[in-house]
C-alpha cells in the first residue's frame, strides 16, 4: 500500500523554489480570490493558478483522479448550495431575482443571479484548488519540517510535522500487515456490514490494533530523543533554505495580487456579476 | 505524569513523548482516511479514523489532539491531492475535537478518573462534545466563501458531525479499552 505523498513534480521550476514560496503563495492567493466575486476577473485569476500550476509538471496522468475528485466534491458542494438557496443570493431576494425555470420534483427556482453566483462560487473553489496542487506534489515531504520552521512554527512543532512525515511509510506498511493478517484470520473489515454504523464497527479490528501497535512502538522513538537531549537546546536542521531572486519575484507578484485584489474590493465593492444575457433570458 | 490522569498544569507540558504521539497520531489518521465510507448524495463521508482524534486528545492531552486533529487532516488532504492548506479551516476543526477532547480533566474528571469502564465512557462522551464544538468552527465558511448559504454550511455541519459521533461514539471507548492495559503494562 502506497500512501505516502508523491513528490510528482521533482526537478520542475516549481519544485526548485524555496518550499516556503509554495505555501506563502497559497495564503496569499486565497485571501485574493476570497475578495473577488466578479466571474470575468475570477476567471482571470483561475488562468493565473492554472499557468502557476503548469510550471510544476504535474504528470496529468498520475492525478486524473485526484482532479476528479476535486469536480466532484466542488461540484457537490455548489449544486447544493444552489438548491439551498432557493434562488435568491445575499445580494438579491427571490422577489427581484430574475427566475429562469423551476427544477423539476424539488419545484425550486433558480435565478440568473443564483446561478451566477453558482458559477463563480465554482471558479472560486477551483482557482483555489489548482493553487493548492503544487503545494501536494511539488514540496519534497522532508522539506515540510523545515519550512514551517523557517515560517516562525516553534522548533517542536515544526519538528513533530517533519516526524509525521517520516512516520507514514513505516505505519501506512503497519496498516496493510494488520489488514493482510486479520484477511488471513477470515476477517475482511470491508466486505459483511450492513449500514455505516456496521461497517465503523467492523473497522474496529483494524484499527485498533494499528493504533496500539505504533503507539507501543513509539518508546524507542521517544528514548532515543530523550537520550539525545531532545528540547533541551536551540535545534538545528540539515537542511538550509534560502531564497533566490525568482523566489522573491514570484512572492511580490502574489503579494501584488493580493493587493490590487483589496483595493479593488474597497473601491469598487463585492458583487456578483451577473451577465446580461441571462438576465435577458429571464425576462422573454 | 500519566496518559488519562492528568494534574493541571501536565497538560500543556511539551516533551518528546508529546512530540512523538502528536507525530504518530497525525500519521495514523493521515493514513487511515483513505478508508471513508461516502454517504450518498452529500460530499460527505463516514470516516472511522476521525476517533482517532478525540482517542489521541483524550488519552495524551489537548496539545496532541491538536496536533493530531491538526496536521493529520492537512497532511490527509496532501496525500490525496487537495494540498496541505486548502481546507485550512476544516483541519483547524479537526484540531480543535482534538483540542476540546484533551480537556477532559476539566470537565469530566469524575470519568476521566474513574476506573476502566468510567474512562471509555469518558472518552465517548468527551468526544461527542468536542466534535459538536469543534466542527463549529467550520461556519467560518459563511466568512471565507460568503456565498455560501447559512442552510448549505449547516447542513454540510450536521451531516459531518452525524457521520463523526457514529465513528467517536462506537471506535474511541474500544480504543480506550485496548491502550489502558497496554499502558500499564508500558509502566506509563
Amino acid at each position: 500500500m502506497n500512501i505516502a505523498p508523491r513528490y510528482l513534480g521533482r526537478g520542475s521550476w516549481l519544485a526548485r523554489r524555496d518550499p516556503r514560496v509554495l505555501i506563502l503563495v497559497v495564503v496569499l492567493f486565497i485571501f485574493t480570490v476570497l475578495q473577488i466575486w466578479d466571474a470575468r476577473r475570477v476567471l482571470l485569476l483561475l488562468g493565473v493558478a492554472v499557468l502557476y500550476y503548469r510550471t510544476g509538471d504535474i504528470p496529468w496522468a498520475e492525478i486524473r483522479r485526484n482532479w476528479a475528485i476535486v469536480f466532484a466534491f466542488i461540484g457537490t458542494l455548489v449544486v447544493v448550495n444552489a438548491i439551498l438557496a432557493g434562488g435568491s443570493t445575499a445580494e438579491v431576494p427571490l422577489t427581484e431575482a430574475h427566475v429562469l425555470f423551476t427544477l423539476p420534483i424539488l419545484g425550486t427556482p433558480m435565478s440568473a443571479e443564483s446561478i451566477s453566483l453558482a458559477v463563480t462560487l465554482f471558479l472560486r473553489y477551483m482557482a483555489m484548488a489548482t493553487i493548492g496542487f503544487p503545494v501536494a506534489f511539488c514540496v519534497a515531504p522532508n522539506d515540510f519540517g523545515i519550512a514551517f520552521r523557517r515560517l516562525g512554527v516553534p522548533d517542536k512543532f515544526a519538528f513533530a510535522l517533519d516526524l509525521t512525515f517520516r512516520f507514514l511509510p513505516s505505519l501506512a506498511a503497519d496498516f496493510q500487515t494488520t489488514v493482510d493478517a486479520q484477511r488471513i484470520r477470515g476477517y475482511d473489515w470491508s466486505a459483511g456490514a450492513k449500514g455505516f454504523v456496521g461497517k465503523v464497527r467492523r473497522s474496529g479490528p483494524v484499527i485498533v490494533p494499528t493504533v496500539v501497535n505504533a503507539i507501543a512502538g513509539a518508546e524507542d522513538t521517544i528514548d532515543a530523543m530523550d537520550l539525545r537531549a531532545f528540547g533541551t537546546g536551540k535545534r538545528t536542521w540539515i537542511r538550509h533554505l534560502a531564497y533566490d531572486r525568482t523566489d522573491w519575484i514570484v512572492l511580490l507578484a502574489f503579494l501584488g495580487l493580493l493587493i490590487a485584489a483589496t483595493a479593488w474590493g474597497f473601491t469598487h465593492g463585492a458583487s456578483v456579476w451577473t451577465p446580461q444575457f441571462l438576465i435577458d433570458l429571464a425576462e422573454h | 505524569m500519566t496518559a488519562l490522569k492528568w494534574e493541571r498544569g501536565a497538560l500543556w507540558d511539551v516533551s518528546s513523548r508529546t512530540i512523538v504521539y502528536a507525530a504518530i497520531g497525525a500519521a495514523l489518521y493521515g493514513i487511515l482516511l483513505v478508508a471513508q465510507l461516502p454517504i450518498p448524495g452529500t460530499t460527505v463521508s463516514v470516516r472511522p479514523a476521525f476517533a482517532l482524534v478525540p482517542f489521541f486528545g483524550y488519552a495524551f492531552g489537548p496539545i496532541v489532539g491538536l496536533f493530531t486533529g491538526l496536521v493529520g487532516n492537512a497532511v490527509g488532504d496532501q496525500i490525496s491531492g487537495w494540498g496541505l492548506l486548502t481546507s485550512w479551516n476544516w483541519s483547524i476543526a479537526n484540531g480543535l475535537v482534538g483540542l476540546i477532547a484533551g480537556l477532559a480533566p476539566l470537565y469530566l474528571a469524575r470519568w476521566v478518573n474513574g476506573n476502566l469502564r468510567d474512562r471509555a465512557i469518558g472518552g465517548a462522551v468527551a468526544g461527542a462534545i468536542a466534535v459538536v464544538i469543534g466542527f463549529l468552527f467550520t461556519f467560518t465558511d459563511l466568512i471565507i466563501q460568503s456565498g455560501n448559504t447559512v442552510g448549505g454550511v449547516t447542513s454540510f455541519y450536521f451531516t459531518v458531525i452525524v457521520a463523526d459521533l457514529i465513528a467517536t461514539i462506537i471506535l474511541v471507548p474500544v480504543l480506550v479499552y485496548a491502550w489502558e492495559p497496554m499502558k500499564a503494562q508500558l509502566g506509563r
